[in-house]
């Protein structure tokens, strides 16, 4: 009797729980149905979209790809748009990514702004060149012990417009231990003019989802989903001299630069610093060089802070620093091109304005 | 200890390919409550607190910042080697924040103990007394840290 009435209670229990449950979805259901909602871009533009999403959801599934360094998660802040109306009250999230000006302008991360009505924002243009790539990986190649060069063959769009500098964004898949796809941004080390290909130089980070994936599990043939190209990391059209900084990957970005600007001919002088521990971390040495004999007045200076003697390093020793004077010329007409490490960015920042360099004639990549 | 909901979902971020490739957890079985709790025993054995413990590390992060990715000596005594990388790291913990992706790795010179930590774990020291998980790649013994930014 005993055990009838226990089954009995727990299945009035669990009908109970069940028509709970059952209300729950259904008001969220109802209430959490926003509808379509109309996406007002500049005043130029407007997508309906269903609403719940995120802003930069609702764009990217119109093809409308706003930079997301950390895949939407609210950590990168790259996802920064002007929300004119519709946008709901700033998250406490959002708020440490912009100063009070920024906040008094209305703007807002497109990743924390849930879509619930219509919404009037305001984007720059270039992000309607931004496409979502599928691509095939057509060659990795190892540059150093941490650092890879990537081809990818474009295969639908099958071509990409950029400007040399700029960076694009791989989507790593969910893998081994890994149980979310990652999206990170990489600088492109092509030309320009290649249209139909992508290389990046990727440098294992310690921990990394996305570079442990390229390190460890991207293999030749593989598929691979790229958006791009996004950031204002460019040479400036000017007759200012030109100093390269770069550590590490951060060869990629100038590696496009250099070859761009050979197509294109250019009589400024240039001088590129690359910062290195040991001769192993030294690569594509002799393709930089050879652009010497491309510019009229081309220097590149590798520096080694950690040279062991067995190297038999005959090369420039220590930080790259203090060499910019034998370099700089005119420290008010040079513009100062950065790519590396945060640390190296810092670094370097900090010497170039000691010299005189203009700091806003000082440029690197914002995704750092 | 048992785990509250919200406690659940920190455990969940700590798993291997959420935050990062292997997790803040690494081989250890207990909870991190659990491992808070038993590094907290050896941590209240200390003449400083976690507070003390995370502004010398700060301290010496600060100073070794600006060494162009490279090694410097702190105070005669401390050899501070600072690797930053580009992007930024999530904490598991709520409303933490975002942090810059480096290794610091600091050697005592007088006694040669050594560690290495990341600005992430400046906030979970501070802010939780997590040191990570037994067999974790970036775990810190407390003890380790203490002998060797103090002594």
């Amino acid at each position: 009797m005993n055990y009838l009435k226990i089954i009995n209670e727990i299945l009035i229990l669990a009908g109970i729980s069940g028509v709970l449950s059952t209300l729950i979805v259904v008001a969220k259901a109802i209430l959490q149905n926003y509808g379509d909602c109309e996406i007002d871009i500049n005043g130029k533009r407007k997508v309906t979209v269903k609403g719940g999403s995120s802003l930069l959801t609702s764009l990217a599934e119109e093809s409308i790809f706003v930079p997301s360094a950390c895949g939407g998660r609210g950590s990168c802040g790259a996802c920064k748009c002007t929300v004119i109306e519709g946008g709901g009250p700033i998250l406490p999230t959002e708020k440490p990514f912009f100063t009070a000006k920024e906040l008094a302008e209305n703007n807002r991360l497109a990743c924390q702004v849930k879509v619930k009505n219509n919404i009037k924002i305001e984007i720059p243009e270039e992000i309607f060149n931004i496409r979502k790539f599928k691509s095939k990986v057509a060659k990795i190649e190892d540059y150093t012990y941490d650092i890879k060069g990537l081809t990818f063959d474009l295969i639908s769009p099958s071509e990409i417009d950029f400007k040399a500098g700029q960076y694009v964004q791989l989507r790593s898949p969910k893998y081994a231990k890994v149980r979310e796809s990652v999206t990170r941004a990489y600088s492109i080390s092509s030309k320009p003019s290649l249209k139909n290909q992508l290389q990046l130089i990727i440098r294992r980070v310690p921990e990394g989802i996305c570079t442990s994936w390229v390190h460890d599990f991207l293999k030749e043939g593989q598929d691979v989903e790229i958006t791009g190209p996004y950031g204002d990391f460019f040479i400036r059209d000017t007759k200012a001299d030109i100093i390269f900084v770069a550590g590490g990957s951060g060869k990629a970005p100038i590696k496009s630069m250099l070859e761009d600007l050979a197509e294109k001919g250019c009589d400024r002088k240039m001088s590129y610093f690359f910062g290195a521990r040991t001769t192993k971390d030294l690569y594509l040495t002799e393709y930089i060089e050879s652009f010497s004999k491309v510019f009229p007045d081309f220097t590149y200076y590798p520096v080694l802070s950690h040279a062991e003697p067995e190297e038999n390093w005959q090369g420039k020793t220590g930080f790259v620093m203090p060499y910019f004077p034998e370099a700089i010329r005119d420290p008010k007409n040079t513009e100062a091109y950065l790519c590396g490490s945060p640390g190296m960015i810092a670094a370097v920042t900090k010497g170039l304005k000691d010299l005189g360099v203009p700091e806003d004639k000082i440029y690197y990549d914002s995704f750092a | 200890m048992k785990l509250s909901p919200n406690d659940k979902i920190i455990q969940d971020k700590m798993k291997p390919g959420i935050l990062t490739a292997d997790g803040f957890l690494g081989t250890d079985k207990r909870n991190f409550r659990d491992i808070i709790a038993e590094d907290m025993k050896v941590t209240s054995t200390f003449e400083r607190s976690l507070e003390d413990i995370s502004r010398r590390m700060e301290y010496l992060m600060e100073k070794s910042f600006l060494s162009y990715d490279s090694s410097i000596v702190v105070d005669g005594k401390y050899e501070v080697e600072y690797n930053s990388y580009r992007g930024v790291l999530l904490s598991p913990f709520p409303k933490a924040g975002r942090f810059g992706k480096a290794t610091i790795k600091v050697t005592n010179m007088k006694n040669h103990f050594s560690v290495m930590w990341t600005p992430l774990h400046v906030h979970f020291i501070r802010d939780y007394g997590f040191f990570e998980g037994k067999g974790s790649k970036f775990r810190i013994e407390p003890e380790i840290l203490y002998k060797a930014i103090f002594d």
